[in-house]
């Protein structure tokens, strides 16, 4: 069976649709051939799949043939059997005849015979030729239809159409259409069936010895084929799938040995799109099929019906899947493969893949499926990559691949290819064998920058020296171990020949000065890496067929333009597929191949790309080893803010990653770079490497307006010390945002040592608020940079650690606005006027230090501060302590003196220094201050008891406390001191003896806290009294020393008399009033009150001296007029009424005759009244008439308003123009009416 | 014990937080970051599949040559990565389940910041030790 493959590929070949069989028994087929063949292809069939489910097929290819056609006549019967799936799938029989005695004589025996195969799916055609006008014609030709239908029809199936020439019916074609379809469905269904059984029979003797894989693979591809034909592909796809699986196993079944193929010319190139390219019957082996091409056969077909299906994503994902299992085969026999003949096949194989789908992708899959599919198409591109470095490196282009982990990974665990032996040196090699030797020695290793040293990553398995050499089969034992302690001191395949040449120098002359030693040497000696690169270039050479790769392994430039391809390819399309990290690990790959080539700027770009991913993910190890790349990119391009950046974020990578070294010349670059003229000069980011953090503990208080020195932790991540020009930090005011940042700067230039340094800052006085840190600033040279970053905290026991997460933690707390300290007059009570006092002041520092505070004094007027004294300083709490103290007699006071306190200070300018000691602690000023009052103090009667005015007595002391570290904190206050006379004297006439004695009594108030202790008093008496028995005044002296206590009274009696001898000696001056003196003591405490003058010393005369002058006023002895007030007519007066307010005014006698007075009738009146009280309508001066003779009298009466209520003075009517001692008043003493409060209003409630 | 191995932590927000060369192999210094690398790229992979399945363990996601990729997603989107050549399958499992719960324990710490790198020597000696019981 198997014989017939070559056969069975020339059918497949020649029909690639399914064909209808057309039976002409009437001549018809010109007529109708046109109208048929419209019909094709057919434009929907319902066809059953093989698991007998309905299908729709659209656009379906048929061909029409007749029987007579010699495609159908000429083949053999078993032919036929075995390629039944090119057979006719239906056949219409044409008939057409209009006698029905002809039909029933000849046509229907013929009909007969022709339908009578069973196999065959047939219906007929009755073509009616009448014209329809033709009648009889036309009646004829339905009759024989009716006697077919009869005849051929079964109730199952109708098999009768008829097509009328003339005027064709629509439905018919839809008739016609239906029938062919109906036809090859079942001739599908029963051929799929017979194939199914068969090729059932055939896995029955899979394991017995008879099986033929050929016999099976005819079969089932068949099957397959017919599928294919009725646009069933995914049927079709199916028996493919489930020949391969069949074709593996019996490939992998042990014990025959097989040819496996891939020895031809050509074979180097996948064939994994072409199923034509090798003829089945040229790879049959035995029973089987070679299986390197015949698993090329099978991916081929699959593809080309998966590609008919519209699935390239398909195709990729089973293209990859199949490279990676071939290429395992591959390897299973590369021993028996031309060289490197995996490698090649698998660059091949994946370019036909991506081209072939990408051309065909039409990018409106799913997303998930675009995806996936630039995800198949970026390892594809990998993977050939990986391939095509592998073959650059064998041919000695591997000194120029960057060692860079993508490539070290790919290349270092991708074992060398290994073929039985190792291609030798070809003859007359030896000019390529000095180029390649030329080519190893210029290239210098491109060395990393900033002088970082790293051991180079591998790119090979093991040395390709020592496996090329071990390959080979010449090769003596000896030989290997020697060089293989040459590869344990060397260390990597390159380097390892370096220092293997100069040893072999000597012969390597010799072995080249003749051909004939050659051969012979190079049997006995192991190759040199670059005559192994010569070999293996060699070899590919006969290897590779495709011209491409042959071009791009040619040169140097050539491979590195393919290299570039394939890479950004393999980027690109993860870039596409979302996978970041493989795309930008190749990126950087692009990017050292630009960095080689000099485009700098693409370098640059791509470097960042990597860059940025690395480092957004943290993963510094990877990061270290690209970012020296784009720092050397940057500094070539004169970028000097991205080298900055770099060298900034080369620092900031964790210490393990550079040697100390390299740090330093990061350092050192950005010294340079700092201190050399930029051209833009730009802030530069420092954030990751110096950050900043407050100090742990709490944070700083200020009080409102106070500067102060903030303390900072900088931590430096340079390497060596650093030195900076200028630092500041911003400090941003957490409570309220509208204020923006303050910044502060620090005052001198800083080191910053490696790690942690603690810098101070002086804070300017800051709004009331709380501040967290902003923003370090800072200029190295010219350079100015910032960090934003808040400490990670260096050491790693630190607690600091936590501020990294939480920034906002405040470092500085402005408080708000409060009394920072309080002065008050330590005394509340009055002190003496007119003698030199204490005048304690507390001051009070409120949580806040006084020191080197002023305290300025300022007094008001009437008093001054006794500058000659010093001023008395002392604790406050300790002089309440010591009151305490005084109390319990039984406890002993210590001596709590500080031995530094000094107590005296002295005023200078008006201004006190505050001693240090008292800057925290509450302290008492003792001032000696004199208050002054001219005014002589005067008694008042008992009847109207004047006290003194309060007001008379104040003194007031403007204080201005400069305090804070700068004095910038200045407290004001005036505080108001009271000052009194020790006493005040109340007098009143205690009795009028019949003799004329007038007894008058003194009371003697005491005004002071203080116990007064009266010496001596007496009264120097006015004129027209006189003492009694013409004494000296003085009260009797035994009473004397008395003792007044503080807010006590005590009354001294005088004896006074009238002197009526006085009288006549008007015109002699004498004493208005008289004057009580009073000798007196004080003993009190100045923390108390009044307290004897400073001035006196103790035990001298502590004697004080005060006067008080008294009004004794005459009886009335003359009354010429007396004044009467008139009481009102209502008995209550209301504030608002208007009242009248009368005085009687009587001539008691006759008014002598004055020259003065030129109006005798009439006498002169006021009306004195307080304004606030009184509101007076009128006149309140004038003369009213009254005659002189003895008994007239008038009326006076002035209308008023009372303003107040309450019991209040009403007016007094005065006479000025009489002597007071004339006048007799009634009543005689001041007096007092009452007023009521207005009646209530409410005439504004009533309505009108 | 497997001949080389490379475990990392990895963090939600892809951060590397712990790294451990375990194996009785020989540690290289390239060889470290060359499984850095294959463990960086391999994150791709994790990121598509770590959405498609409820289980947390992802057995081997990517093998590069001889060596293996296996990876455990915790609820919390961390991931613990294990580069390695044995073909123990459970008993990886078991490892990555018993630095689950280690590593829980750190995340209970108070002071331990999330996606924070793990310093914790005791954490460093336990997981060494799992290594040696499990791979």
């Amino acid at each position: 069976m198997a014989n017939y493959l070559a056969q069975f590929q020339a059918i497949k070949n020649t029909s690639d649709r399914l064909v209808v069989a057309v039976e002409d028994v009437s001549d018809l087929w010109p007529s109708v051939k046109e109208g048929l063949e419209k019909r094709l292809p057919l434009k929907k069939a319902s066809l059953n799949n093989k698991t007998r489910n309905p299908v729709y097929v659209e656009n379906l290819q048929a061909e029409f043939i007749l029987t007579t056609d010699s495609r159908l006549r000429s083949r053999f019967p078993q032919e036929q059997y075995l390629f039944w799936f090119r057979e006719p799938y239906a056949t219409i029989v044409l008939v057409s005849c209009e006698d029905l005695d002809e039909f029933k004589t000849i046509l229907k025996p013929r009909l007969k015979l022709i339908v009578q195969n069973e196999e065959r799916e047939w219906f007929i055609v009755f073509v009616s030729k009448a014209h329809p006008n033709n009648d009889q014609a036309t009646k004829n030709a339905k009759k024989v239809y009716a006697r077919l239908e009869v005849d051929f029809n079964t109730r199952k199936r109708e098999r009768c159409c008829k097509l009328d020439l003339n005027g064709v019916d629509a439905s018919f074609w839809e008739d016609f259409d239906f029938k062919i379809v109906e036809s090859i469905r079942n001739t599908l269904d029963r051929r799929a069936q017979f194939y199914e059984e068969e090729i059932r029979k055939m896995s029955e003797q899979r394991l017995m010895p008879v099986w033929n894989f050929c016999n099976f693979f005819i079969l089932k591809e068949s099957l397959a084929f017919m599928f294919e034909m009725a646009h069933l592909h995914e049927d079709s796809l199916r028996e493919y799938d489930e020949l391969e699986l069949c074709y593996i196993e019996t490939v992998s079944t042990p014990g025959k040995q097989r040819d496996f193929g891939g020895l031809e010319h050509g074979d180097d190139q996948a064939a994994l799109l072409k199923p034509g390219f090798k003829p089945l019957s040229q790879i049959v082996q035995d029973d089987s099929f070679r299986e390197f091409e015949f698993r090329q056969y099978l991916f081929a077909r699959q593809v080309k019906l998966l590609f008919r299906l519209g699935r390239p994503l398909e195709v990729v994902m089973r293209g990859y899947s199949f490279i990676i299992s071939f290429s395992k085969t591959l390897a299973l026999h590369e021993n028996t493969l031309p060289f490197c003949l995996r490698e090649v096949w698998v660059i091949s194989a994946c370019l036909a893949i991506i081209s072939s789908t990408s051309s065909t992708y039409d990018g409106l899959a799913a997303p998930d499926n675009e995806k996936e599919f630039y995800r198949l198409h970026g390892d594809l591109y990998s993977l050939c990559r990986i391939k095509f470095m592998r073959l650059a490196y064998l041919i000695g282009y591997g000194v120029e691949i960057e060692k860079s982990p993508v490539n070290s990974a790919s290349l270092s665990m991708l074992p060398w290819p290994k073929p039985s032996i190792w291609p030798a040196v070809p003859e007359d090699a030896s000019a390529k064998v000095l180029a390649k030797e030329k080519l190893i020695l210029q290239a210098n290793p491109r060395m990393k920058h900033f002088n970082i040293q790293r051991k180079q990553l591998p790119l090979e398995p093991s040395s390709l020296l020592r496996e090329a050499n071990r390959r080979r089969a010449s090769l003596s034992v000896g030989n290997l171990s020697e060089l293989i302690d040459y590869r344990q001191i060397d260390g990597s395949g390159i380097d390892g020949h370096q220092k293997f040449s100069p040893s072999t120098t000597n012969s390597m002359s010799r072995t080249y000065s003749g051909p004939n030693l050659e051969s012979s040497l190079s049997l006995d000696r192991p190759m040199r890496i670059s005559e192994v690169h010569v070999a293996a270039e060699h070899a590919l050479e006969n290897t590779v067929t495709d011209p491409d790769l042959l071009k791009s392994l040619s040169s140097l430039e050539e491979f590195e333009q393919k290299y570039m391809e394939l890479t950004k390819g393999a980027a690109d399309n993860y870039h596409h597929s979302w996978w970041k990290r493989h795309g930008v690990a190749l990126d950087g790959e692009i990017a050292a191949l630009c960095f080689k080539h000099g485009n700098y700027d693409l370098a640059a770009k791509s470097y960042e790309k990597v860059c940025a991913l690395y480092a957004g993910e943290g993963w510094q190890d990877l990061l270290a080893e690209v970012l020296p790349n784009l720092a050397e990119c940057q500094k070539i391009l004169n970028d000097q803010a991205g080298y900055l950046s770099s060298c900034v974020r080369l620092l900031s990578l964790e210490d393990g990653l550079f040697l100390a070294k390299e740090r330093q010349a990061f350092q050192l670059e950005v010294v340079r770079l700092a201190h050399s003229e930029m051209k833009h000069p730009v802030p530069l980011d420092v954030s990751s490497l110096i950050t900043f953090s407050g100090n742990p503990g709490p944070p700083l208080q200020l009080c409102d307006g106070d500067p102060g020195t903030l303390p900072v932790t900088v931590w430096s991540g340079f390497p060596d010390d650093i030195t900076l020009e200028s630092l500041s930090l911003t400090l941003t005011n957490t409570l309220n945002t509208d204020e923006g940042v303050k910044t502060i700067k620090s005052s001198d230039a800083h080191i910053l040592k490696p790690g942690r340094n603690v810098i101070k800052l002086d804070v300017p006085p800051q709004k009331p608020g709380s501040y967290v840190l902003g923003v370090l600033t800072g200029q190295i040279g010219n350079l100015r940079f910032r960090s934003h970053n808040f400490s990670k905290g260096g050491p790693q026991d630190n607690d600091d650690f936590m501020s990294y997460e939480k920034p906002t933690r405040p470092v500085l707390k402005v408080l708000k606005p409060r009394t920072l300290v309080d002065i008050s007059a330590a005394v509340s009570s009055a002190l003496l006027m007119n003698e030199l006092q204490w005048l304690g002041l507390i001051v009070k520092p409120i949580d806040y230090s006084l020191k080197g505070s002023l305290l300025s004094i300022d007094t008001g007027p009437g008093l001054m501060i006794d500058e000659s004294h010093t001023i008395d300083i002392n604790e406050y709490a300790k002089t309440m302590e010591d009151k305490v103290h005084a109390h319990d007699s039984n406890t002993i006071t210590e001596n709590n003196t500080h031995p530094l306190e000094p107590k005296q200070l002295y005023i200078e300018n008006g201004k006190i220094a505050l001693p240090d000691w008292a800057s925290d602690t509450s302290t008492t000023l003792w001032f000696p201050v004199h208050a002054i009052d001219d005014r002589m103090a005067r008694a008042a009667s008992a009847d109207s008891p004047h006290r003194q005015n309060m007001v008379d007595g104040m003194r007031t002391i403007a204080l201005k406390l400069e305090f804070g570290a700068f004095r910038n904190q200045i407290f004001e206050r005036t505080i108001a001191v009271h000052f009194t006379d020790p006493f005040y004297v109340t007098t009143r006439v205690a009795n009028k003896c019949n003799d004329g004695t007038l007894l008058l009594q003194a009371t003697i108030h005491s005004q002071v806290k203080a116990t007064l202790c009266l010496y001596d008093a007496w009264l120097d008496l006015q004129a027209g009294f006189v003492h009694v028995r013409k004494e000296n005044g003085r009260p009797v002296s035994s009473f004397f020393p008395l003792v007044i206590s503080p807010s006590s009274t005590a009354g001294i009696l005088f004896s006074i008399c009238i002197d009526n001898m006085a009288i006549a000696d008007q015109n002699e001056v004498v004493q208005a009033e008289s004057i009580l003196n009073v000798m007196y003591g004080i003993s009190g405490d100045r923390s108390n009150g009044a307290h004897s003058p400073t001035s006196l010393k103790l035990g001298s005369s502590d004697k004080l001296f005060f006067k008080v002058a008294i009004a004794l006023q005459r009886p009335i002895l003359d009354p010429c007029i007396a004044v009467g007030f008139v009481p009102f007519s209502s008995n209550c007066l209301r504030v608002g009424q208007l009242i009248n307010m009368k005085w009687r005014v009587e001539r008691l006698k006759d008014l002598e005759a004055s020259p003065s007075s030129s109006c005798k009738d009439e006498v002169l009146y006021e009306v004195d009244a307080n304004p606030e009280i009184w509101m007076i309508a009128g006149r309140t001066m004038g003369h009213a008439l009254l005659s002189n003779a003895r008994g007239s009298r008038t009326e006076i009466t002035v209308t008023c308003m009372p303003l107040v209520s309450g019991h209040v003075r009403p007016p007094q009517l005065g006479l000025p123009a009489m002597d007071d001692a004339n006048i007799s008043c009634n009543p005689p003493g001041p007096h007092l009416v009452c007023v009521l409060p207005p009646t209530l209003s409410s005439s504004y409630c009533i309505p009108a | 014990m497997a001949g080389t191995a490379c475990f990392i932590i990895v963090s939600k927000n892809d951060i590397p937080i712990y790294e451990a060369e375990v194996g009785s192999a020989a540690k290289k210094e390239e060889a470290s970051q060359q499984h850095q690398f294959i463990l960086h790229a391999a994150l791709d992979i994790v990121e598509d599949l770590a959405w498609t399945t409820n289980a947390m363990f992802l057995k081997a996601v990517d093998k590069f040559n001889d060596l293996s990729v296996s990876v455990y997603v915790t609820a919390g989107h961390t991931r613990f990565m294990l580069l390695h050549d044995s073909r123990n399958e459970d008993g990886i499992k078991s490892f990555f389940q018993e630095v689950q719960e280690l590593y829980i324990k750190i995340l209970l710490n108070p002071l331990y910041l999330p996606s924070a790198r793990i310093a914790s020597s005791h954490f460093d000696t336990k997981v060494r030790a799992l290594a040696r019981k499990y791979l």
